[in-house]
């Protein structure tokens, strides 16, 4: 859904389907922008986003938090970790969500994991 | 000294097993100890809660009333006998007698011994009365910590689990809104926006029918359905949310399957127990669904080549809210109620359901039913 509206915008998306192909992906595509799920099959998305700061291939890629989750303890942690924002699904409809990377980037490629 | 281990409340049980012992002091004339023993009266059945006396006492009974005449007649009149084998004292119950002592061997009781063993009812009376209002309160507790957490984890599904297809469908629904989804895609749109509302829908029901399970029971609503008939439904009901690896493979006797039940309750089994064949086989492949039915029972089995799970542990997988969560299947969702509804659904029907599984290779639900 989110990535048909990104693509409709003219952003280009891949997609990683979990956080080892995400982690994958980031490196390989260098992306100008990352939207990272909390709730991920093998790593959970804290630890995709650590290694992706550890990592100084990465480090510099922007990551926007997009999770089902909204807890105030887990949004403190994502913005710890380095995450620009944290959005919750359920509040954020598509439109909102290519204007959160325009915000930072202006309309270019992006994958999310 | 014996007393009996299911009276959960120390205080009164102690206080039951002092008065026993004193009662076997009433010593016969030729200066022995006696065996007593204190019975608690429940629905014509005597069972022991306290024992006494010079042997290593061991509790007796339980009896039936009827099987001792001596006992039997003083909870009948409400007065001591005295049949030359035991002395039997009622103790005073909620309404009515509520047990009794019975102190062994012959020789009776003298006036003095009488009028303390009278006492002594009273006492034993006083803790039994005792140890059931604490019975009581346990059971009230642990009921208000069950719908505590009830509370609790319904806040932490609609936090979670509600949440989800609601955001789906509010982002399908706003850019249908605005016009900014290619019009190739208004059908997927719509699609997902249906499926995510049945998702909501099936969610909001699981925790309604759990709440009422929890608070007032379940009330079946019986009447003759043809068992085929709801597996098919149910399978229809179904379909759009398998993946495209997924399919269905239906095997079953051609006859209809008679049986007198709850339509719309075994079809909530079914579901829940197709979805979640279909969550926990995330590549994909076959969901068998097999029918089959003697003069007594009919066997429903939903089968998936799923991941499966470790067969000690599948027996959590029916408790409410148990959900086996691996790194594997953390990404999965799930409230743990659906394979709880469905087998407290299959239980209120006589029937039941068990698993079968063994990591990789998928699992195999097995539902049994009786026929009328």
């Amino acid at each position: 859904m989110y990535r048909l509206r990104l693509v409709a915008d003219g952003y280009s998306v891949v997609i990683g389907h979990d956080g080892r192909e995400g982690l994958r992906l980031a490196t390989d595509e260098a992306p100008d922008f990352i939207y990272l799920d909390l709730r991920l099959p093998g790593l959970d998305g804290f630890e995709v986003l650590e290694r992706l700061r550890g990592d100084a291939a990465t480090r510099h890629i922007p990551v926007i938090i997009l999770s089902n989750y909204g807890e105030p303890e887990l949004r403190e942690r994502g913005l710890r970790l380095g995450a620009l924002e944290f959005l919750v699904k359920a509040d954020t409809n598509p439109a909102q969500l290519s204007e959160s990377v325009e915000r930072s980037i202006g309309p270019r490629a992006l994958p999310s994991v | 000294m014996w007393a009996d281990p299911t009276v959960t409340d120390g205080a009164s049980n102690n206080l039951i097993l002092e008065a026993v012992r004193l009662a076997s002091r009433l010593t016969s004339a030729d200066g022995q100890v006696r065996e007593a023993s204190c019975f608690a009266l429940h629905s014509d059945v005597l069972t022991c809660i306290a024992a006494s006396g010079p042997a290593e006492t061991q509790p007796r009974g339980p009896y039936r009333t009827s099987e001792q005449a001596a006992f039997d007649r003083a909870i009948t009149t409400g007065e001591v006998v005295d049949d030359d084998a035991h002395v039997v004292v009622p103790v005073a119950g909620e309404a009515g007698v509520g047990g009794i002592i019975v102190i062994e061997g012959t020789g009776g009781l003298d006036e003095g011994q009488r009028t303390a063993l009278a006492a002594i009812a009273r006492i034993v009376s006083l803790g039994m009365r005792q140890a059931a209002t604490v019975t009581e309160l346990q059971l009230e507790a642990e009921r208000s910590r069950r719908l505590e957490r009830l509370k609790s984890e319904f806040l932490n599904i609609a936090a979670h689990e509600l949440r989800s297809p609601l955001g789906i469908i509010r982002g399908y629904a706003s850019m249908l809104g605005d016009g900014t989804l290619p019009g190739a895609d208004n059908g997927l749109a719509l699609s997902r926006i249906s499926e995510k509302t049945d998702e909501m829908a099936r969610l909001i029901s699981d925790m309604l029918e759990t709440a009422r399970l929890e608070t007032l029971g379940l009330e079946l609503e019986l009447e003759p359905v043809d068992l085929l008939e709801i597996v098919d439904n149910a399978v229809l009901a179904m379909r759009p949310l398998m993946g495209p690896s997924h399919h269905f493979a239906l095997a079953s006797t051609r006859d209809d399957i008679a049986a007198v039940a709850d339509k719309r309750r075994l079809t909530t089994m079914l579901t829940n127990l197709i979805d979640n064949a279909i969550k926990y086989s995330p590549a994909g492949g076959e969901i068998e669904i097999s029918c089959e039915h003697d003069d007594r029972e009919a066997t429903i089995l939903v089968r998936d080549h799923g991941i499966g799970i470790n067969s000690e542990q599948a027996h959590l997988l029916f408790t409410r809210f148990g959900r086996l969560v691996t790194p594997e299947t953390s990404h999965i969702r799930g409230t743990g109620l659906g394979l709880y509804l469905a087998r407290e659904i299959a239980r209120l029907h006589g029937g039941d359901i068990s698993v079968r599984s063994n990591p990789d290779s998928g699992s195999t639900f097995v539902v049994t039913l009786p026929l009328a």
